[in-house]
């Protein structure tokens, strides 16, 4: 059974409806790195929080491991573009956010047992700190001390910290320079490699999406009136030789050209 | 720099909105107005004893330092004269300054503890639909009520004691605080209530874990700027109904025209006013370093 099945999705927004989605059906299979492309406004935001579970379909379904889930929860991890960290909170307190909240509850905390376990936690968060590549004294600091760049390997840790089945990317790379993008493109990857978490990365980037993906899917509307649907449905060969990637952007930007309006 | 102040000179371009006060000179000009404004009443004082020397409505600084002494040292004249071999500390702490400001302490600090639920309920509010619908038209209704015209009403309700008093405050800002705390619940993310979910947060982990701890700064200072608006509301109770306080003793004296008393206790409740104020600033920044104010 694929991890991810999503079956004749429909979303419409307004009144009257303006459809965004319309008749998308996809299977996700366990470990898969997807990455959903697609130009502005055509819904890849919406297909990622209807996965959450923070946005309802009006028609369709979503199935996680088997079953519809109304709400968002630990079993899919969550890194927004913007405001993916909690600023109240010092970066090793970030990642060690979900396993404590998830363990304890808000009187817990004044337990022994809290404390013995948060030192536990601790120290699995430096060694996230490390393998991202922050250093120990970065551990202490608060999101706003930080760059962006910093920030987001920060969020990527803070949610494998609770090691999701399902890692949600929105666009997470959108706001980093490009060097810094590339950093963490690598990150991603490595990281991608070393947890086997199913990853499903929208994206506006062509390039990157090549580059990371194991599959890549292009969303896209045929007219105005209709919701964007599936205009294809890449594999890509993994890892993407670097001599393979102009072929395949120019492919892929031939169908979001095609289905442009 | 001028050589004979060691004090910079102003630049030419000191009224241009890029000009940049040196420190000096913005120290100097943030004190001229009080600098201007005594120095305006010592002046008035001066001419009007001149022409009166009997002049109770400027009196002059000796007269204010009596007058403060006396409340600093002797009982109020509702009370019993202390012994006249006590010692300093024992008449300070039976005076009518201790005694008032104690009294309108005691009123205050209750009305500001009165004002956390409000906090949680705005919270509640905001994060919750259903709590939001059931209250916020209410509140809004409410908020719209000018607390002082209830005044009569809470007096025939609760009576004359503290009740009726803390009541007014409580009606008078409670619904601005609910107001702001929903506002500012409203204001945080939903990428962060999203987040906290996936992260394995449940309703009241996500309320009072991450939006409360996100919101409280600027509750804090949404509290500290309605402090004079709780000041007001507890002066106007005491100044129509109480037999303490320091706005009972204001409106007391005002009938004896007792200004070298009633201006130093403006000032005393100034003072204390900026006191509290500047424990707010301090409290926020020391819980909450992460915040920086706009």
């Amino acid at each position: 059974m694929p991890l991810i099945q999503i079956e004749d999705l429909f979303v419409a927004y307004g009144s009257p409806p303006h459809a965004v989605l319309a008749g998308i059906n996809l299977e996700i299979e366990e470990g898969e790195f997807v990455c959903v492309l697609g130009q502005t406004g055509c819904g890849k935001s919406t297909l990622l929080r209807l996965i959450l579970g923070s946005e309802q379909p009006l028609r369709g379904r979503i199935l996680v491991d088997g079953r519809e889930h109304r709400q968002p929860d630990r079993t899919r991890g969550y890194v927004p573009q913007k405001y993916s960290l909690f600023p109240d909170k010092t970066v090793l307190d970030n990642i060690t956010f979900g396993p404590e909240v998830g363990e304890f509850g808000l009187l817990a905390r004044l337990t022994p047992a809290f404390y013995r376990r948060r030192k536990h936690l601790r120290a699995q968060a430096f060694e996230y700190i490390s393998r991202i590549g922050l250093r120990e004294g970065d551990a202490r600091k608060y999101p706003d001390q930080l760059s962006g760049g910093m920030q987001q390997r920060v969020a990527i840790a803070q949610a494998l910290m609770t090691k999701p089945r399902i890692l949600l990317m929105d666009e997470a790379f959108s706001a980093l320079d490009p060097g810094t993008r590339r950093g963490m493109q690598k990150l991603i990857r490595e990281l991608w490699k070393a947890t086997g978490t199913t990853i499903l990365f929208v994206t506006h980037n062509t390039d990157e999406a090549l580059r990371l993906g194991t599959r890549v899917i292009v969303l896209a509307k045929e007219t105005v009136d209709q919701g964007s649907r599936v205009a294809l449905d890449l594999t890509v060969p993994a890892p993407c030789a670097d001599e393979e990637i102009p072929s395949l952007v120019r492919r892929l930007e031939r169908v979001s050209e095609a289905c442009a309006l | 720099m001028s050589e004979l102040s060691g004090m910079p000179t102003m630049s030419a371009g000191f009224l241009l909105i890029h000009a940049k006060p040196h420190r000096a000179w913005a120290a100097t000009l943030s004190w001229f107005l009080f600098a201007a404004g005594i120095a305006a009443y010592l002046w008035v004082a001066q001419a009007r004893h001149r022409d009166n020397p009997e002049d109770r409505v400027t009196p002059t600084v000796v007269q204010m330092a009596a007058g403060m002494y006396n409340a600093v040292t002797q009982p109020a004249e509702e009370d019993e004269a202390a012994p006249a071999a006590s010692g300093f500390y024992h008449r300070v702490s039976h005076s009518m300054l201790w005694k008032d400001t104690r009294a309108t302490s005691r009123r205050f600090l209750i009305s500001l503890a009165l004002l956390f639920p409000a906090v949680l309920l705005g919270l509640h509010m905001g994060l919750f639909p259903y709590a939001g619908t059931f209250f916020l038209r209410f509140v809004l209704f409410f908020d719209k009520i000018v607390a002082l015209s209830l005044l009569p009403i809470l007096f025939i309700a609760f009576g004359i004691d503290e009740l009726s008093k803390i009541m007014l405050i409580v009606i008078g800002v409670t619904p601005t605080i609910i107001l702001d705390s929903f506002n500012l619940t409203r204001a945080v993310p939903p990428e962060q209530v999203v987040k906290a979910f996936t992260l394995g947060a449940g309703d009241f982990d996500v309320a009072y874990r991450v939006v409360l701890k996100q919101i409280a700064p600027r509750v804090l200072n949404s509290i500290r700027l309605n402090l004079k608006a709780v000041m007001l509301f507890l002066f106007a109770g005491e100044m129509i109904a109480s037999t303490d306080g320091l706005a009972y003793r204001i409106a007391l004296l005002r009938r004896h025209m007792g200004m070298d008393v009633i201006i130093p206790y403006v000032l005393w409740v100034a003072f204390l006013l900026f006191l509290v104020d500047l424990a707010m600033r301090t409290v926020n920044r020391k819980l909450h370093p992460w915040f920086h104010e706009a």
